[in-house]
């Protein structure tokens, strides 16, 4: 297993896959920016976007491409942060209208939850439908090897 | 007077011996260079087949070595893993340094993807040194926005690169490098890519070859192997 690790996330990966762990530049002064985590079973290109703007129509059917993305200490208190823990995902948590791109063939799912006082996004591609099981099974394996610094 | 002589002809010596070192080091520079694959003069060579072969330095001159994903920092506050092992296409590990002077025209080669002429399977990595024995603000100058690029000292040791540039490829689907050497332009690292394929290609036919004698029960030694054309029944003479 391949470990990634920076700006208090941490990952195991098994041989196949891709990780990038990252936290955008700042643009204004009084901004601050978090950690962001890509994961892929294909490459990656450079140029994404947080949410896999440039990412997603390279996926072919058997790909996932995993994002894990956090918020600032002002989410805390929304109530749609409010689930404990990172969450596991099934396959009924995933749709074709859950994607922020939809692209033919394509399912997503989209959770929120808090880690001690780190408030995230988890956002999971599939490429497709048949596939589905197989990339449940795959995330879930990552998702129970990822260590959230507190 | 004698004084002034004695002086003179000892810094002589020293100065001759001085010479006859930086001339025997730049030898051994050149020699070593030499045994890497590399010209001094970049407009000759590119017929040549100058490396991406097993080096006669490494104890697996004649078999290429399992391969090993990337992993480490990125040149932007980023940490990264590529894998290389377990993947559909080949990764062309391209270890680079921002301080060597013919590093600067594969970083500018590597800006145009389009323009590389390799075949589609091919993934072009950079891998330098770590943070700390290279210059990131450098690296950020030198490397394409659409290159990925890792800082890892642990890949140098790994894969034993002898220095920079230097290049690996590795095929994803046998997780083994299919070839390794340098090159002072972008021209002859690709023909040694193209290269590189083509051996594949050959050791595959090879191998469906003697999967098909083998079937036909033809073992290796056998003498029908060793028939001349005129005792082969129905051959014509050329």
């Amino acid at each position: 297993m391949n470990r990634l690790a920076a700006h208090g996330l941490a990952v195991a990966l098994r041989t196949g896959w891709e990780g990038r762990i990252l936290r955008r530049a700042t643009t204004a002064e009084d901004e601050e920016t978090y950690g962001v985590l890509h994961l892929a079973t294909f490459p990656l290109p450079e140029a994404r976007g947080d949410f896999g703007a440039g990412v997603t129509e390279l996926m072919r059917s058997p790909d996932v491409f995993v994002v894990l993305f956090e918020y600032g200490p002002e989410s805390l208190d929304s109530p749609m942060f409010a689930p404990r823990g990172v969450p596991r995902l099934r396959a009924d948590m995933f749709s074709s209208k859950r994607l922020q791109r939809p692209l033919p063939g394509q399912l997503g799912c989209q959770l929120f939850f808090t880690e001690g006082t780190r408030p995230f996004c988890l956002y999971v591609v599939a490429g497709s439908r048949a596939y589905l099981p197989r990339i449940v099974a795959e995330v879930n394996f990552v998702l129970a090897q990822l260590d959230i610094v507190l | 007077m004698g004084v002034l002589v004695a002086v003179e002809a000892v810094v002589l010596v020293l100065l001759t011996l001085l010479v006859t070192g930086l001339l025997r080091s730049h030898a051994d520079i050149l020699r070593q260079l030499h045994a890497l694959g590399a010209g001094l003069d970049p407009e000759v060579g590119i017929e040549s087949p100058v490396a991406l072969r097993p080096r006669g330095d490494v104890a697996r001159a004649n078999e290429f070595g399992p391969a090993h994903d990337i992993a480490g920092a990125g040149l932007r506050d980023d940490a990264l893993i590529v894998p290389v092992v377990g993947v559909r296409h080949r990764t062309l590990l391209a270890f680079l340094s921002s301080g060597c002077l013919t590093c600067r025209a594969f970083w500018e080669a590597l800006a145009d993807e389009r323009a590389l002429g390799l075949p589609d399977d091919v993934r072009v990595l950079a891998v330098t040194m770590d943070a700390a024995e290279e210059s990131t603000p450098a690296l950020r100058e030198l490397a394409p926005p659409d290159l990925p690029v890792v800082m890892s000292s642990d890949a140098w040791r790994t894969y034993d690169v002898p220095g920079s540039p230097y290049f690996i490829l590795v095929d994803g689907a046998s997780g083994r490098v299919q070839g390794e050497g340098t090159g002072v332009t972008w021209d002859q690292v690709r023909n040694l890519i193209l290269q590189a394929g083509d051996d594949m290609v050959d050791m595959a036919r090879e191998a469906q070859v003697d999967h098909e004698l083998l079937a036909a029960g033809v073992a290796p030694g056998d003498p029908s192997l060793y028939r001349r054309i005129d005792e082969v029944e129905g051959a014509t003479q050329p």
